[in-house]
């Protein structure tokens, strides 16, 4: 059967990692943490290489005008004001003051708005979800409301039983589908591995 | 086929002129006339009306046991791969423990996989630094590219390149890697978390001791190594939060507010807000819901 060397590597480097887990051997050690070293360093490559062809693509955009310029000119601004701040002369890089300061005053915040709009893209989503599906939807709208009356933060007694309530809630019935789900999750993972590995699946593809 | 394409409005039609159940208009009012007579009740009990704090206090013991249990003078690593828009979640509890364990004479050092994780733990470092916290109780480990490879090769070394003195030393007399420290706080986010380091770190290390500190979302996946033992503590819900921090110390008197606990008043409102807006979209339903299935009127990605 013919396979291709990505194929191949994929097969050779799986298993070396395997074989260290299960054995103790200084040379196997050795091969594993080469192997290693160089999926964090391609990793790190990746990342370069992505960053770069972001800035190359939105560079043409906004240099041919096309898609959204505007759009392009503020995240190539960004960017370059971040590297900027990072890179100049005596900047300590991560850590330096200016960094610090764009992240914690603009770009924080800037995502904790994007998720805090999660609150009103669920709401309406549940309402579309309603006109779309009526009966899946309402099942799972039933079960956020009972989740939401069982999570409402009061005193007193009866904010005792809602608590307990939603620790039993939790723990059980969605703690036990959870559970299911990164069983069956583990599982396919690790029989797919397996295919690859022992050469089952068309890897090559 | 006509038929298929005439349903949906015809449907609409249909499960639209039927007439909803009989007070099936009322119960959500009824449910918030509900809810604000049990805060009034509430009012009436020590501690107010709003209670944030869950009075299960089950998690907090576990974190009070997990740091009882720390060697005098302990390395705890905090793996910070919390994500900036959920992090302030989790902010005021993270700051907590991180002020308990140097309370306790713990030292700390900061490691990250994720880049916002990075990010986050260079902001918490300068603010412990700036916090008059010694120098030789705080290491940087810097951001470790790679996620899964990354952490499988912190296990046998952890140490960035020049990191020779203090804290570093002695992590070195340790063996180097992961081995080294005395307890794993591990800060999750959307995309690591506790679970990833349960699964490559801990099943490497399993006599170290992890604990968790993600957001709620992440708690229904994370519960299950705790029940385990995989995690020896585990902090993901807001409520679970609240009690640890109140646990450890007064958060009103917190003077940077991103340190105090988010407001009970603000989150009951948001609560009340998505009830109400689900309870509409229910009791609109509820016609539809006695009829035959209708066929979806836009998507159906059955056929």
């Amino acid at each position: 059967m013919r396979r291709s060397l990505p194929a191949v590597v994929v097969v050779v480097v799986g298993l070396l990692l395997l074989v260290d887990f299960v054995l103790i051997n200084p040379t196997v050690a050795a091969l594993a943490s080469g192997a290693l070293e160089l999926v964090v360093l391609l990793a790190a490559a990746a990342a370069l290489a992505g960053a770069a062809t972001l800035v190359l693509r939105h560079w043409t955009d906004l240099a041919e005008r096309r898609r959204d310029p505007l759009g392009s000119g503020i995240l190539l601004a960004g960017f370059a004001v971040m590297l900027l701040a990072g890179f100049y002369p005596g900047s300590s890089g991560a850590s330096d003051p200016a960094v610090r300061w764009l992240v914690a005053a603009l770009l924080a915040p800037l995502i904790a708005a994007l998720f805090a709009m999660l609150f009103v893209f669920l709401l309406i989503a549940a309402r579309r979800g309603i006109a779309l599906r009526p009966r899946q939807t309402a099942v799972m709208l039933a079960a956020a409301a009972v989740v939401i009356v069982l999570l409402v933060p009061i005193g007193g007694q009866l904010g005792d039983s809602l608590a307990a309530l939603a620790g039993w809630a939790m723990n059980v019935p969605i703690g036990g589908v959870f559970r299911g789900l990164l069983i069956g999750v583990a599982v396919l993972t690790a029989v797919h591995a397996a295919r690859i590995l022992i050469s089952v699946e068309g890897a090559d593809e | 086929m006509s038929e298929a394409g005439a349903a949906p409005p015809s449907a609409g039609r249909r499960y639209g002129s039927m007439s909803r159940p009989r007070g099936a208009a009322l119960w959500w009012p009824v449910l918030l006339v509900a809810l604000s007579i049990a805060i009034l009740a509430g009012g009436a009990v020590p501690g107010g009306a709003l209670q944030m704090a869950n009075p299960d206090t089950a998690r907090v013991s576990e974190v009070d046991e997990a740091f009882d249990a720390l060697p005098d003078d302990a390395l705890v690593l905090v793996a910070m791969d919390g994500d900036l828009g959920t992090y302030p979640e989790i902010r005021p509890a993270v700051r907590a423990a991180l002020d308990d364990l140097l309370r306790r004479g713990a030292a700390l050092a900061f490691v990250s996989v994720s880049v916002e994780g990075r990010a986050i733990a260079v902001a918490e470092l300068a603010r412990l630094g700036a916090g008059g916290v010694d120098a030789d109780g705080l290491l940087d480990l810097g951001y470790v590219s790679g996620v899964e490879a990354g952490l499988v090769r912190l296990v046998t070394d952890a140490l960035p390149p020049g990191a020779e003195v203090g804290m570093a030393s002695t992590i070195e007399e340790r063996g180097g890697g992961l081995s080294a420290f005395d307890l794993f706080l591990l800060v999750g986010g959307t995309d690591v978390g506790p679970r990833t380091w349960v699964e490559q770190v801990g099943t490497r290390l399993p006599q170290k001791p992890m604990m968790g500190l993600a957001p709620t979302f992440a708690q229904p996946e994370l519960a299950p190594y705790l029940r385990t033992s995989q995690l020896v503590a585990l902090l993901a819900t807001v409520r679970d939060d609240a009690a640890y921090v109140e646990s450890v110390g007064d958060d009103a008197e917190a003077e940077n507010p991103a340190d105090r606990l988010p407001s009970a008043a603000a989150m009951l409102l948001g609560m009340l807000v998505a009830l109400v807006v689900l309870a509409q979209a229910l009791g609109g339903a509820l016609p539809r819901l006695r009829g035959p299935a209708p066929r979806p009127a836009v998507e159906d990605d059955e056929a």
